[in-house]
């Protein structure tokens, strides 16, 4: 997360805005494209106000909700974290949320971590260095990219089972089994897009810090990924995103609720239980969004350049 | 868990650097060389090697040798790389991801294409010595004439397991032990009124927690008798029993001893005599094509994977249809330079792009709720069964997945529309061309040379996309041809119930042919898609 901080910190200094668009359209003209944007921005937001209202409304029920709260309350909130028996009691609120959030943050900010500083390590040597090879390397890794993971689950639950019966840290139901796994999906193509970054930043720069006397393990570190930091962050935020959304390798590899990521405890949540969960959930969701949202805002602009360079949100 | 230990200490050193490098590149240099680079690099080095060593002992505890040899290969290996000064400098680079990117994504696909050709599933789980011991342990059954006894299960003076049986046609008394079966003297039994053993000189009866905890012991104890053996039921009674099945070693068949039936090996997993009647469980073994077969010439298989496909390719195909449409549409209606709070509906507009899907898929499918939710209750004041009702659940996928996905197009041709040069439209417009035909003729060729390879893109995502599916409807409802895919499942969803949905069995074997064919229909798009982006030409 370290990496991500930063550079949401630092983009203000680094893109100041330069503003001289042209002259203002007449009101006349232009009225019908704020009445487009405001049904689309209705359509856009009516869940997220509606989760809004619910999470803070008494009422846990789906049935007694509304749109506009009657009176503002945090019970849902604390029904959340309160710590209850929802093994036994169906109806009760409790859940192991907070275990939900832990567990996400740790696994989704290691995996996040590591790829972005393998994912630049590898990107630094094919965009610097010219060795045998590093054609098919990157042309092998955009084939690869089309075997994801998730159609290999069947093969990755069966190699964590038995891996799991000699390292018990990589074992079923285990954070660490899981993270390793995700690992497998570091070199990908963010590898590619983030070697496009590192193509733009002059190489006379290594050049002048060899020529003083750095190693190539210096230059990356000390130069490189420093003037990278903003793809980094980008890099960061998508992988943290893409893990924080992953279901299928978490549901197989994860078996105990107090384990669980936050989709798949949610899901099993509120499955079937609507009626009963419906504002605790919501409270839920609201902990879980705010985060992601504020920070996609905050790089919104690398993220447009990163779609449009082709990297697909997952 | 070895690349691990490489470079977690990476955040101290990069926000140091950070910060050094935005005023004096040099001086973070000079910080990381000499001792300090140095250090840090022999301290991963040595972290690398001791868990090396750790695993190398529990692998060797664990009698792997395989992989004890692969262990010691990649672990020299990568020392090598690391040690030696000047050379193999890139690879110092590409190691650590590799490392992983061949562990959980390369060798996973190789096994799952090796899966994929064998009968793995339930009651095909085993090897065959395996599955032949299981029979014979299970090929029991109560003899015509055979004694059934009142149990009470004990300890004798060394600890071991033994049954103290009462006969219930004579009365007789007997103590059961692995060894075998011998008379009691009713002497040194106590019984009580109802003829239960309380209590037996030189044995230990466990009463309470610790009599319950005896369960799984006597799940697998038999007391040979004979030609038959007995056999505990539950924790209160014993029966005599005799063997059902002979297996025959030096012809490799098992013969029901009863009517002589001959179970001969069928080559795919099971012994099978002349009738058909198969003994469970097999064992798993490579049954070449057979599961791609399936696909095409068993119909209980044909049917659900076509009805499948053919909605995989729906469902991704108008969810990126709508969602280009209406994100194009969006984008060009606030391409309006110098509009006022264009900046902030952009803002707004992104929020589903940037919210957790997971999130909001879920969200969606309490208001989709058919009862309580607020889209009939408060919206349509109307009863639509979104999520119970086939094609109601089938439009209610695709426009939850158009809400998520709009806002990604919406970005997208928005870029794109801001990178078309003004002074192509003006011209047109001097040339005389109204607004419609300046936007088919000059506009949407110019953006979908941008766009196209990202809707390619999008169409691939979207024909995986196990989410949209299983966090809104699960896959459901169930149609009537009783497969595992429901009304809305597409190719990955139905591969995961097919190998994980516990109830209808388990089949890892189909499950993986499956994704394996999923992998060749993305990577024909996904070629497609690359020979028209400029994305090759990065290489040289």
């Amino acid at each position: 997360m370290t990496a991500i901080d930063q550079t949401a910190a630092a983009i203000p200094a680094a893109r100041p805005a330069t503003k001289t668009g042209p002259r203002r359209p007449k009101l006349r003209d232009t009225w019908w494209r704020h009445v487009v944007a405001w049904i689309a921005i209705v359509v856009a937001l009516f869940p997220v106000a509606y989760i809004a209202s619910a999470a803070f409304t008494g009422n846990p029920s789906l049935a007694g909700s509304s749109l506009i709260p009657r009176h503002l309350t945090l019970d849902n909130f604390k029904k959340l974290f309160s710590p209850g028996n929802s093994t036994t009691d169906i109806t009760s609120n409790a859940s192991n949320y907070p275990h939900w959030i832990l567990n996400t943050l740790i696994v989704a900010t290691s995996t996040a971590f590591f790829t972005v500083m393998l994912g630049a390590l590898a990107a630094y040597a094919f965009s610097r260095f010219r060795f045998r090879g590093r054609r098919m390397g990157m042309l092998g890794l955009l084939l690869v990219q089309m075997f994801p993971q998730m159609l290999a689950v069947v093969a990755i639950y069966l190699i964590v089972v038995h891996t799991g019966t000699v390292f018990h840290v990589l074992a079923l139901n285990t954070l660490t089994g899981l993270i390793i796994v995700y690992l497998g999906g570091v070199m990908s193509v963010n590898v590619w897009f983030m070697k496009g970054f590192f193509d733009t930043i002059p190489a006379e720069l290594d050049e002048s810090a060899r020529v003083d006397g750095a190693s190539p393990a210096q230059v990356f570190w000390g130069v490189v990924l420093p003037l990278a930091a903003p793809v980094l962050a980008v890099i960061g935020l998508f992988s943290f995103v893409g893990v924080l959304n992953e279901f299928i390798i978490a549901s197989v590899l994860l078996q105990s609720d107090k384990k669980l990521t936050l989709p798949v405890g949610m899901r099993g949540f509120i499955d079937q239980q609507f009626s009963q969960h419906w504002g605790p959930f919501a409270a839920g969701v609201l902990i879980a969004a705010v985060p992601v949202v504020i920070l996609f805002m905050f790089l919104q602009r690398f993220i447009v350049e990163g779609l449009t360079a082709g990297s697909v949100k997952g | 868990m070895s690349t691990s230990a490489v470079t977690s200490p990476a955040p101290s050193r990069l926000t140091a650097a950070s910060s050094a490098a935005r005023s004096l590149p040099s001086r973070a240099i000079a910080f990381f060389s000499g001792p300090v680079g140095l250090g840090v690099k022999v301290t991963l080095l040595a972290l690398m090697n001791a868990l090396s060593v750790w695993a190398l002992v529990v692998l060797v505890d664990h009698k792997k040798w395989p992989a004890v040899a692969v262990l010691v290969a990649v672990t020299a290996l990568l020392d090598l790389i690391y040690l030696s000064a000047r050379r193999a400098i890139p690879a110092k680079f590409l190691v650590p991801g590799t490392v992983f990117l061949v562990a959980f994504q390369i060798i996973p696909v190789i096994y799952t294409v090796q899966v994929a050709f064998t009968n793995y599933s339930t009651g095909h789980i085993l090897t065959k010595p395996q599955a032949v011991t299981q029979v014979l342990q299970n090929a029991f059954e109560p003899s015509a004439n055979g004694r059934t006894f009142t149990m009470a299960p004990a300890k004798d003076s060394s600890g071991h397991l033994a049954l103290l049986l009462v006969d219930q046609d004579t009365g007789k008394t007997y103590v059961g032990a692995a060894s075998g079966l011998k008379p009691l003297p009713t002497s040194a039994v106590t019984k009580n009124s109802d003829g239960d053993i309380t209590a037996a000189t030189g044995y230990t009866i466990p009463t309470g927690p610790s009599r319950l905890s005896l369960a799984d012991a006597l799940n697998t104890f038999f007391v040979p008798a004979g030609k038959s053996q007995i056999q505990p039921q539950g924790l209160d009674s014993a029966v005599e029993v005799k063997q059902t099945l002979r297996y025959d070693r030096v012809h490799d068949r098992f013969v029901r001893i009863s009517d002589g039936a001959v179970f001969r090996d069928n080559g795919r997993g099971s012994f099978v005599s002349d009738g058909g009647e198969a003994i469970e469980p097999g064992w798993k073994t490579g049954i070449g094509f057979s599961n791609f077969g399936q696909m095409i010439h068993d119909s209980q298989v044909r049917g659900p994977f076509l009805r499948v496909f053919l909605w995989t390719v729906i469902f991704a195909t108008l969810t990126v249809v709508f969602s280009f449409s209406l994100g194009l549409f969006l984008a060009i209606t606030l391409n309006k330079p110098g509009m006022r709070f264009r900046t902030f509906y952009r803002s707004i507009l992104v929020i589903p792009y940037a919210l957790p899907g997971f999130l909001s898929l879920l969200v969606w499918q309490g208001l989709l709720n058919d009862d309580f939710g607020v889209v009939n209750r408060n919206i349509l004041h109307t009863h639509v069964p979104w999520l119970f009702d086939a094609n109601w659940a089938r439009v209610a996928v695709i426009l939850v997945s158009t809400w998520l996905t709009t806002p990604y197009f919406f970005l997208v041709s928005m870029g794109a529309l801001q990178s078309i040069p003004a002074e192509l439209n003006e011209a047109a417009l001097v040339d005389g061309a109204g607004p419609w035909q300046n936007f088919r003729k000059v506009t949407l060729p110019l953006l979908l040379v941008a766009v196209a390879p990202l809707m390619i893109a999008s169409f691939a995502f979207n024909f995986n996309n196990f989410g949209n599916i299983y966090l809104l409807t699960g896959g459901g409802p169930n149609t009537s041809d009783g497969s595992v895919a429901g009304a809305t499942d597409i190719l990955i969803s139905y591969t995961y119930k097919l190998a994980f949905v516990v109830g209808k069995g388990q089949n890892y074997g189909l499950a993986s042919a499956i994704g394996i064919l999923i992998f060749f229909i993305v990577a024909a798009i996904s070629a497609a898609s690359f020979w028209r982006t400029k994305a090759l030409e990065n290489l040289a």
